[in-house]
């Protein structure tokens, strides 16, 4: 462990500093957020990303400059090009997640001064961790008196810190530490010389996204490495755990795989929820306080793509569950996606909104979800506010899959954003361009939502053209809502393709029947930061001369037709599109096009799947998620406001690298600040903060 | 005095055109101008097998913790920079797990099968190893109109 506190060198001052500002809290029983603080990772536990904040508006959007910056390129052994995280501002400091180490930071929110920093060395475990890099954030907690911070290490320790300081709580769990891969109702294991044994070290399973506090509950999911080439059908499983935010204590623990004799058993059928892995909660987990409930997003069970070996519905894989906060116990869960085949993983925090249906108040939470559906449920009952039938979908016919004859499809509000591939999807710039693409399409297997995989064959199908699956739709950032209009905002990615084939798995690769893959291609697992690239890799590929990779793409613009990415208005009264426009500037690639020259075409937006957004009084804001060089800016991307009502863009300012975090907002001695993280490419990790210009200036 | 001090300016003038003509010479290489060899990014294709696809996909389209590197959004975060820069983050930075562990000729072949994928075309000579070297071959997405 470190923590360094920097300011001026002095922890007395720093602690002098941080008190000074602490009085207010103190002087009252119980810690209140305020509206002009951002306490929790998406603004608060409801998964909202609001602040009814309005001294930057559409009147002075333009106006904004930077008022702060900070690299994070020391804080871990190497650069990170994917910053992730979405900084809290409470009582007058901001903190956050940085760097390669996943230190935790300590800000002055006015001038980005590093007040402390706090890391911790994890050696080999960390160095093993599914989920590396700096992660999406942290939690506060406090009670008037003391401050706290949580956060997970990558090797998947919760960590207790003092917010003063940045030194851990030693009344904490072990000195401030709780050991996540104990106690978990499972011992932690690995594949180690064709055995799977236990292995703290090794043992796969971590989390990036930031905990959730609630009261004096502090809840944690937990996430895997990258499901579509397993090495086996068995892996960990993704429990979720309540601690004692004051101890440490394990309060309560959920079985998203469900053991012998609890509801959901039945639905793993062949004994198969004794072996299957993963069924994590590796998102943002939402809380209503005042109700006592906590919503968890369930992402797919071991493997992505082929569930041969765990025949059944499998709760509560791609489920939505509602727990008791005091207890972790069921009180109702709602799949999404049965026997889950197309990592349609419930990937962003459900979204709590207290709304009106037919004139009658409804207390409802609204998942997006990467299929571009949202599924909107009376969070206390889990009733569907408007029916979700169970409607036939295609059964497909992969050797030893299962298969649900039918999927629940919501009849409100539609789509937000496109969740198969059809002709009519593909590029249609120029009747060529349409021809190329119908070319490339015949290659694969088309279909609607829940169109199952195929194996990959090279006289056809290479695979099932899929969107809305692994990164489409919505994903981590989530969405936005506007509790005094009662309208949702979700950001979705529109043409985020992803082929899936399947291949037979060869033995000294994975136990598994088929895994994702190309026909004729060496078999390649997919592995996610952190993993060893050189241990148990697959034998050296056959050469192959590169005209042979086929690109989902004519004459490098992108196989379906724009809009590429989009924000969306759903008013949850009503369950209807307010209204939707394309996200982002169009393209280079598309700009730039000698086949399009001349041609007039609308801003197409982005293929992005990371964007979050983000809500104040009067606008959405939200950044880009790729690097365009137009006449009017340098290479870089913008950050774009939107007037909330109309979906009308009214400013934009400018960033060096893309929007890789969400944006978040505060308010400090009477000036409002957002704070965005960039990074991507050449670009290595920055937050960067914005506010108005001061007076006079 | 005052001649010495006209020789030193006039010294410095040249060599200050000099550079400026180095310069001017250098901005004039792209990626479209054959800058590497089939040879090369056969050798870099087994180098990114190896060592990248297994984040970076078998295709080099990427995967959820991993960015493409190839189509748009790949070339537009490198437009206008050099492939000294793409070298450098390559170099410092890959593969993530054991960093700065490929020899300068692995990053150099690897960096050939990114062009070669990306549909730039191939020469008769081979990348340069040397970050500075390759700096002054700009990456650009746009081919010029004279490559046509």
């Amino acid at each position: 462990m470190f923590s360094r506190i920097v300011k001026k060198g002095s922890m007395e001052f720093v602690c002098l500093a941080v008190l000074v500002s602490l009085i207010p809290a103190i002087a009252s029983a119980q810690y209140q957020p305020r509206d002009t603080e951002w306490p929790s990772y998406a603004a608060d536990t409801a998964g909202t990303r609001y602040r009814p904040l309005d001294q930057i508006n559409a009147s002075n959007f333009n106006d904004l400059e930077i008022a702060w910056r900070i690299k994070t390129d020391s804080f871990g052994d190497r650069p990170e090009y994917k910053l992730e995280g979405t900084p809290l501002m409470v009582n007058g400091v901001l903190y956050a997640t940085a760097g390669s180490r996943r230190a935790v930071i300590a800000l002055d929110p006015e001038t980005g001064e590093l007040l402390w920093i706090h890391g911790e060395h994890e050696g080999k475990r960390g160095g093993a961790a599914p989920r590396q890099l700096s992660g999406r954030g942290l939690a506060y907690w406090s009670d008037g008196k003391d401050e706290r911070i949580f956060y997970v290490t990558p090797g998947f320790r919760l960590i207790c810190l003092d917010a003063k300081t940045g030194q851990r709580v030693p009344s904490f769990g072990e000195n401030g530490i709780v050991d996540l891969k104990l106690n978990d109702d499972q011992t932690i294991s690995a594949w180690n010389n064709g055995q799977w044994v236990p292995d703290l070290d090794t043992g796969e399973i971590g989390i990036q996204s930031a905990p959730v506090v609630a009261k004096d509950t502090v809840i944690i999911g937990a996430a895997f490495r990258e499901g579509m080439t397993p090495r086996s059908m068995r892996n960990n499983k993704g429990y979720v755990r309540g601690f004692d935010v004051r101890t440490g204590k394990r309060l309560w623990i959920f079985h998203t795989i469900p053991n012998k004799g609890e509801f959901g058993y039945e639905t793993w059928d062949k004994g198969s929820a004794e072996y299957t892995g993963n069924t994590g909660v590796w998102t943002q987990i939402s809380v209503d306080q005042q109700l006592g409930l906590v919503y968890l997003p369930v992402e797919s069970p071991t493997s992505d793509f082929y569930g041969g070996h765990r025949p059944g519905n499998n709760l509560f894989g791609e489920a939505l569950v509602c727990v008791d906060l005091k207890t972790g116990v069921r009180k109702w869960s709602f799949q999404l996606v049965h026997h889950p085949l197309w990592d349609m993983d419930i990937s962003s925090a459900p979204i709590l909104a207290d709304i009106t249906v037919d004139g009658k108040p409804v207390k409802a939470v609204a998942q997006p979800s990467k299929q571009g559906f949202l599924y909107v449920f009376d969070r206390v009952t889990g009733k569907p506010i408007w029916p979700i039938p169970e409607k036939p979908v295609e059964v497909g016919n992969v050797p030893g899959e299962w298969y649900s004859p039918t999927q629940p499809i919501p009849s409100k509000p539609p789509a937000y954003s496109r969740n198969g591939v059809s002709i009519d999807d593909l590029i249609d710039f120029t009747p060529a361009l349409r021809e190329q693409a119908k070319e490339i399409a015949s290659k694969y297997h088309l279909g609607p939502v829940f169109t199952p995989p195929t194996v990959s064959k090279l006289e056809g199908p290479l695979g099932t053209l899929t969107m809305g699956t692994a990164s489409g739709g919505t994903n981590w950032p989530g969405g936005s809502y506007d509790p005094e209009t009662h309208i949702a905002y979700l950001y979705a990615c529109n043409s985020c393709i992803e082929p899936i084939g399947l291949v037979e798995a060869p033995k000294e690769v994975s136990d598994l029947r088929y895994i994702a893959g190309v026909a004729g291609r060496e078999v390649q697992i997919m592995r996610g930061p952190g993993e060893n690239a050189g241990a148990d890799s697959p034998k050296p590929p056959k050469k192959r001369p590169a005209s042979q990779y086929v690109r989902l793409e004519v004459d490098g613009l992108p196989l379906v037709k724009p809009p590429y990415g989009t924000i969306t208005a759903i008013n949850l009264d009503k369950g209807e599109i307010v209204w939707q426009i394309a996200h982002g500037e169009t393209p280079d690639v598309v700009r730039n096009s000698e086949v399009l020259k001349g041609m007039n075409i609308p801003r197409t937006g982005q293929e992005t799947y990371n964007i979050g957004t983000l809500v104040t009084k009067s606008l959405v804001i939200a950044g880009e998620g790729q690097v365009t060089t137009t006449a009017d800016h340098p290479r870089g991307a913008m950050l774009r406001a939107y007037d909330k009502a109309t979906g009308k863009e009214v400013g934009a300012v400018y960033m060096p690298a893309p929007q890789s975090g969400s944006p978040m907002t505060y308010m400090i001695h009477g000036k409002q600040y957002i704070v965005v993280a960039v990074s991507g490419g050449p670009y290595s990790g920055e937050y960067i903060a914005y506010t108005l210009p001061s007076a006079g200036e | 005095m005052k001649k010495l001090i006209f020789l030193l300016g006039s010294a410095l003038i040249v060599s200050s055109f000099c550079v400026l003509r180095a310069q001017e010479t250098a901005a004039t290489r792209s990626v479209w101008d054959g800058v590497f060899t089939e040879e090369q990014a056969k050798r870099g294709e087994e180098v990114y097998h190896k060592q990248c696809a297994s984040c970076h996909g078998d295709m080099l389209t990427g995967g959820e913790s991993a960015p493409a590197l190839t189509g748009g959004g790949f070339q537009a975060n490198w437009n206008g920079l050099t492939l000294g820069d793409l070298f450098e983050r390559i170099r410092k930075t890959m593969p993530q797990t054991k960093p700065n562990t490929l020899t300068r000729q692995q990053n150099a072949d690897v960096l050939a099968f990114m062009l070669s994928i990306n549909k730039f075309p191939a020469g008769k000579t081979e990348l340069y190893r040397q970050a500075e070297m390759l700096k002054e071959i700009r990456f650009e997405t746009k081919k010029p109109a004279d490559k046509n």
